[in-house]
């Protein structure tokens, strides 16, 4: 990557511990690299078929996120498991020169989409990119100003890990938003919302990006995510304080956010 | 999904939609780069935070005008106002009288105000060009002569609200709302009819152009 990358090898997970991959329980050591054959193989067709998948209600969440987050010109801002860069893109115009954003994933592939993306929309001079592992985020303590996941935190092995560490990398006043997957807050639209990641998303995969497996992992992860209470009660175990959440699209995506004071 | 992620969503897209139909927005907007302008409007529950870089990206203010304008620093200028209020910030004369009378507050760098009416205030678009690049020209032509039969109903239902509106105004005052509310609605129905005319100029000036 460029000059200013980094690269944090992921931690070994001891082996022998079990955990889920989707519906498949696999050993700890295993979902890391699990999890980097699926989005390998997504990234070329990644942005398509965000798009193609949320019929482009994605863009909306993520600028939901984007007004929640409270960014202003100066500010550091780390975008965890940032992928393909849509909220970097927007902070960094949103910090201006005196700021700086860092795209971070444990995702080469990814990162380098996303890098070239931002090259090709003129974005260069305040953005850092970085390998990292958002269990162990190789940022000195009290970095930044405002961190954000987007759907990133679903596929990390140990969740609890991420957001301690990310508390840790917060500058005190700072606040974390996560914005991931939920539980839908209706009954009929749980049964169409399954009928619809099922059936329907891991074709759309195999049809655009053939790749129905990758589709497949993607709606398993989402039903094995914790729920809106259950990942509130992680954010105040890691320390955030003032904790709530909103949801979007009837919780079948949700905004959660945590500060650290 | 929250209205105003989708309010903004559009409102930004057109606003850079409308700006990439005039070449020469490019260097009003380049005078703009690293700045922003919050605007608070009277009529909508949140602030709304222009940002300009090569592009302008419109999001929703979390912090109150108060909050905005305590923490304010030289690269960001806030405006309150109403929407009647917003047509007359492209006359940058005008406003000092504004803020007398308290129609407009303004905080921070004020030429960030100026640039931004400069660049609103000085587009010049040319709605039928833009539409010939999709639907070619002929197509174009027909659905602006569409456009001028519409602008036609639009401008005798228009004469007719505002006779309507007098009327209420001057016999139906003790039972209608306030007079202001009134007056103000009708300044808006004549800031209407003269954006029509002078579309309608430009349409005429078109039609002798071909
Ligand atoms: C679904 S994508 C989201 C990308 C982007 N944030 C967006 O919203 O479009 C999930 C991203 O999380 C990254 N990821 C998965 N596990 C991670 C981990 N432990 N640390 C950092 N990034 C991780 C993946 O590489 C992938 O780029």
């Amino acid at each position: 990557m460029s000059d200013s990358d980094t690269t944090s090898p992921a931690p070994e997970n001891s082996p022998g511990q079990q955990t889920h991959f989707g519906f498949k329980q696999v050993d700890k050591s295993q979902k890391a690299s699990l999890v980097a054959n699926v989005f390998d193989s997504v990234a070329a067709k990644y942005d398509v078929m965000n798009d193609l998948m949320s019929l482009g209600v994605h863009r909306l969440w993520k600028r939901y996120t984007i007004d929640c987050s409270g960014v202003r010109a100066g500010h550091k801002v780390l975008d965890i498991a940032g992928g393909t860069g849509d909220l970097t893109a927007k902070f960094s115009r949103m910090v201006g020169p005196t700021g700086s954003v860092t795209l971070a994933d444990i995702n080469l592939s990814m990162l380098k989409v996303g890098r070239d993306k931002l090259r090709d929309k003129g974005l260069v001079s305040n953005i850092d990119y970085v390998q990292a592992d958002a269990e162990s985020l190789p940022f000195p303590d009290n970095t930044f100003d405002v961190v954000t996941m987007a759907f990133g935190l679903r596929n990390v092995t140990e969740k609890q890990n991420a957001l301690d560490s990310i508390y840790r990398v917060l500058k005190p006043g700072g606040r974390l938003l996560v914005l991931e997957f939920s539980k839908p807050a209706s009954e009929h639209l749980s049964k169409l919302y399954d009928i619809y990641s099922f059936h329907i998303l891991p074709r759309m995969g195999q049809v655009v990006a053939n790749d129905e497996e990758s589709y497949r992992y993607l709606a398993e992860s989402i039903r094995m995510h914790p729920d809106q209470e259950t990942l509130k009660g992680m954010f105040e175990q890691a320390g955030f304080e003032q904790c709530d959440y909103s949801n979007l699209t009837g919780g079948i995506v949700a905004l959660h956010r945590g500060y650290k004071f | 999904m929250p209205a105003s992620a989708l309010f903004t969503a559009t409102a930004e897209a057109a606003v850079n939609r409308i700006l990439t139909l005039d070449e020469d927005s490019a260097g009003r907007l380049a005078a703009l780069e690293g700045q922003r302008l919050v605007l608070f409007l009277d009529e909508l529950p949140a602030g709304l935070t222009l940002i300009f870089s090569k592009r302008v990206d419109i999001h929703t203010e979390p912090r109150s005008h108060p909050e905005v304008v305590a923490d304010i620093d030289t690269h960001t200028c806030c405006i309150r106002t109403s929407v009647s209020v917003l047509p007359k910030l492209t006359q940058t004369s005008q406003l000092t009288q504004l803020i007398r009378q308290q129609a407009l507050d303004l905080d921070g760098e004020l030429s960030i105000a100026q640039k931004v009416a400069a660049l609103f205030g000085q587009l010049d678009t040319d709605p039928e060009e833009w539409l010939s690049d999709y639907i070619g020209d002929i197509a174009a032509h027909q659905a602006f002569s569409s456009a001028e039969k519409f602008k036609q109903s639009l401008m005798q239902v228009l004469g007719r609200t505002r006779a309507g509106i007098t009327n209420t105004i001057t016999e139906e005052k003790p039972i209608g709302v306030g007079k202001l509310a009134m007056l103000h609605f009708s300044d808006e129905v004549s800031i209407l009819r003269d954006d029509i005319q002078r579309f309608e100029a430009r349409l005429n000036a078109l039609d002798k152009e071909q």
